[in-house]
């Protein structure tokens, strides 16, 4: 696994049906006689993590390519051709999500990345009208875009060179968490601009033109939007070429060293606290439930967008991929080896195949939710499924997460059954 | 002295404080949480029917002294609701209970947007309307924006406007049905929760979930105690009434008059009451502090000396969480799964 794509293998790996290899095995075994070991579980863990973020980095470097060759040439094929090299990059990026809690190292580093929700005011331009920001954010309104200096909380700003450090720098300025200036949710913003249809059909409408240098510019300042654009996506990329560092086989001082070294009692803790996390708090809590119960379009997740149920069903992916040991890479080829399957099946046979029928029913529940967005039809979104009185939207995002709920019990069991004896993260310190 | 403990109006019925004080060898942990969180559960019911009284005598006849009595009435209920709050399982479970009484926290400020959609539509606020519309519109905050949202105090959509009364009369009535519900259905899950060993852990659970919460969320993140260390009073709850702080006092009056009796137990039986004797000494303590605070929040966030008493209740609060995780839960070999707040 180690190796590197050269960048025009992208186009093809991302077009390439993602079940092609993904029939050999079910049982999330490595087909090696050998038993497996916690040691061997762990090892594959991190070859798993490595190429989800490697394939994570090849698909932001073809959304990076997509973003300048947009930016060159504004048109509505070009931004057409970014938003879909932008939809790609999410299967991957969506599927690492799963390393995020446990690993303080991933759970640091991913607000720059895919912070959410944000205030888009901070960036570029809002309909005022229809724009909800975080109480007390100072810089809910101020648009860098258009502005050559910033001042939040009594802080100014010298904006006028739009770089990638700048911009990281600016994140959580003033101390609100919705002041996100890059990262994913960032560039789906300036690729599709405020979604102003509430529950109703229909996404963000940001016209191709806002990218047209001189005359034909709309909404103004768009050489700065570009600069902006192009500085983002630059980002994405340096970051996650960072993270891929951190799980590269073949060093002695990165986290993938730190992790084997350990005893890997701790690092299943981390790989299954990851699991449970991810799958109940995160997932079917705060993305799901929230939005749901309150009605709320503002908590969707990928909300300029409409992506919200392939967020849902690759951070699902996720999960099922840490406990089956087993990854489809975005070119079709399989990473797989020792598992917490195969270590739970060796105590708990019976625990083992509930609980792969319960990863199971969520990856059918989360397909549903899928089918129903993407329906030729008929689509609807997930901003429509969470609209009041939507009885068959709540009933679909309901299943999913009682899919994920009843899934994160029979983690915990699995706990157990490893010898974990608690799920509080580690990383105590880490809170706050 | 808590504001609980002054309340008197819902006194538990003499039989069963009665029945407590004298069965106590053969009263089990889980008996003595199901009566005592029982008893929470009743004072919320109870409080929340004053309320719904008190908005529709206010908005049948409104004068300045029904104001201020529904203003306190939307208080004790929602003291009274602190107060139960940590009980994260059996029927508050149900229908998303918990939201419904009180959505929070309110990153975009939904509650102010649904409630503004509510007097804006063109069609009839009911009973309908608000059980469909969601869970921002549907328990105390929507009330408190009624009541003390600044924007909401001036105009013609001012209580006691007669579309904004109707949806205030609307909305506590909901209130008062929830609570109704989750007081009986507790009753009904009496059994089942005596019956079922798990409990014990996860009420235990409960208690940190709900001491980690307050720790964090309500105190933590208004203090800006995080990096980059911003204060900002909107993170915490109940901000437009003024109650962040008196919210918190009455959840540790709570803690300590629905939780602690039934772990002390747990804790004798098991033959560790020295653990039993630092939990009641660290919850007298933390209790002290908190009633030493004035009930806002904003005040002491924009003095020096006002920010050191939240640091030192931040403390407090943070010892009585470790009192429960880090000694009595591994004594009792409790450990605890997954909960809804691990995520971000």
């Amino acid at each position: 696994m180690g190796a590197r794509f050269p960048i025009q293998a992208l186009t093809v790996a991302i077009t390439a049906p993602i079940a092609l290899a993904a029939c050999s095995s079910l049982q999330g075994t490595s087909g090696s006689a050998e038993p497996a070991t916690p040691a061997g579980a762990v090892e594959n863990y991190t070859d798993i993590a490595h190429a989800t973020y490697q394939d994570a980095l090849i698909s932001a470097r073809a959304l990076d390519e997509a973003t300048d060759a947009f930016i060159a040439h504004p048109g509505e094929q070009t931004l057409a051709a970014a938003r879909q090299a932008w939809l790609a990059s999410r299967v991957p990026y969506q599927q690492s999500e799963v390393f995020r809690f446990g690993n303080a190292i991933v759970d640091d580093w991913e607000g720059q990345l895919n912070a959410w929700p944000l205030d888009e005011g901070l960036i570029d331009y809002v309909d005022t009208s229809d724009y909800q920001h975080e109480l007390g954010n100072a810089g809910a309104t101020v648009n860098i875009i258009a502005s050559q200096s910033i001042t939040i909380g009594g802080e100014t700003i010298d904006v006028s060179s739009l770089t990638s450090g700048l911009l990281a720098d600016l994140n959580e300025i003033g101390g609100s968490e919705a002041n996100v200036a890059t990262g994913y949710h960032a560039i789906e913003f300036l690729l599709w601009g405020q979604d102003l249809h509430g529950f109703d059909a229909g996404n963000g409408e940001r016209p191709y033109t806002d990218y047209v240098q001189g005359e034909g510019c709309s909404h103004g300042h768009c050489d700065r939007r570009a600069a902006y654009l192009d500085a983002i996506t630059d980002l994405l990329v340096s970051d996650l070429e960072w993270m891929t560092a951190q799980w590269a086989p073949g060093s002695s001082d990165n986290y993938r060293a730190e992790l084997l070294a350990m005893e890997p009692s701790a690092a299943i803790q981390k790989m299954l606290f990851g699991m449970g996390s991810l799958s109940l708090g995160e997932l079917a809590g705060e993305r799901m439930k929230v939005a749901l119960e309150a009605n709320s379009y503002e908590d969707e997740h990928d909300c300029f967008s409409d992506n919200t149920h392939n967020s849902h069903y690759y951070d699902a992916k996720g999960i099922q991929n840490v406990y089956l040991g087993r990854y489809t890479r975005i070119d079709g080829r399989t990473v797989s080896g020792p598992s917490l399957s195969d270590l739970v099946a060796q105590q708990d046979p019976a625990l083992d195949s509930q609980l792969r029928n319960e990863l199971a029913a969520t990856m059918d529940a989360v397909q549903t939710l899928k089918d129903a967005a993407e329906n030729q039809d008929h689509p609807m979104p997930f901003d429509m499924m969470i609209a009041p009185g939507n009885a068959r939207g709540a009933e679909l995002v309901s299943t999913a997460i009682t899919a994920l709920v009843t899934q994160t019990g029979e983690i915990e069991k699995a706990s157990e059954t490893l010898g974990i004896q608690s799920m509080k993260p580690d990383d105590a310190g880490h809170t706050f | 002295m808590s504001s609980l403990a002054r309340s008197v109006r819902y006194l538990i019925p003499f039989a069963v404080s009665l029945a407590t004080a004298t069965v106590s060898a053969a009263t089990s942990p889980r008996q003595q949480w199901h009566t005592d969180i029982g008893q929470g559960y009743q004072q919320l019911a109870g409080s929340a029917h004053d309320l719904e009284q008190a908005a529709n005598s206010y908005c049948n006849t409104p004068s300045d002294n029904g104001r201020r009595q529904l203003e306190s009435a939307w208080r004790a209920a929602f003291l009274n609701w602190q107060a139960a709050r940590f009980v994260d399982f059996g029927p508050i479970e149900q229908d998303s209970r918990a939201w419904q009484l009180q959505f929070w926290p309110d990153h975009k400020n939904l509650v102010a947007r649904k409630v503004r959609y509510a007097l804006k539509r063109d069609k009839a606020v009911d009973a309908d309307f608000v059980s469909q519309a969601g869970v921002a519109l549907q328990g105390f905050p929507a009330i408190e924006y009624l009541l003390y949202d600044a924007d909401m105090q001036s105009g013609e959509r001012a209580l006691p406007a007669e579309r904004t009364c109707r949806l205030l009369q609307t909305v506590s009535h909901h209130l008062a049905n929830t609570t109704d519900a989750l007081a009986s259905d507790w009753q009904a899950f009496g059994d089942y929760y005596r019956s079922m060993d798990e409990y014990t852990g996860k009420t235990v659970a409960a208690a940190i979930n709900g001491l980690e919460i307050l720790q964090d969320k309500r105190l933590a993140a208004p203090m800006g105690v995080r990096p980059p260390h911003k204060r900002n009073k909107y993170l915490g709850d109940a901000w437009r009434s003024e109650t962040s702080v008196a919210a918190m006092r009455a959840s540790i009056a709570g803690f300590q008059q629905y939780l602690v009796p039934g772990l002390t137990r747990l804790l004798n039986e098991a033959g560790k009451p020295e653990l039993a004797g630092k939990l009641v000494e660290q919850t007298d303590s933390t209790l002290a502090k908190a009633d030493s605070l004035p009930d806002a929040m904003a005040p002491n966030l924009e003095t020096d000396e006002g920010y050191r008493q939240l640091q030192s209740l931040f403390i407090e609060v943070i010892q009585l969480e470790q009192v429960v995780e880090d000694r009595i839960a591994p004594a009792l070999g409790i450990t605890r799964g997954f909960n809804a707040s691990d995520g971000d």
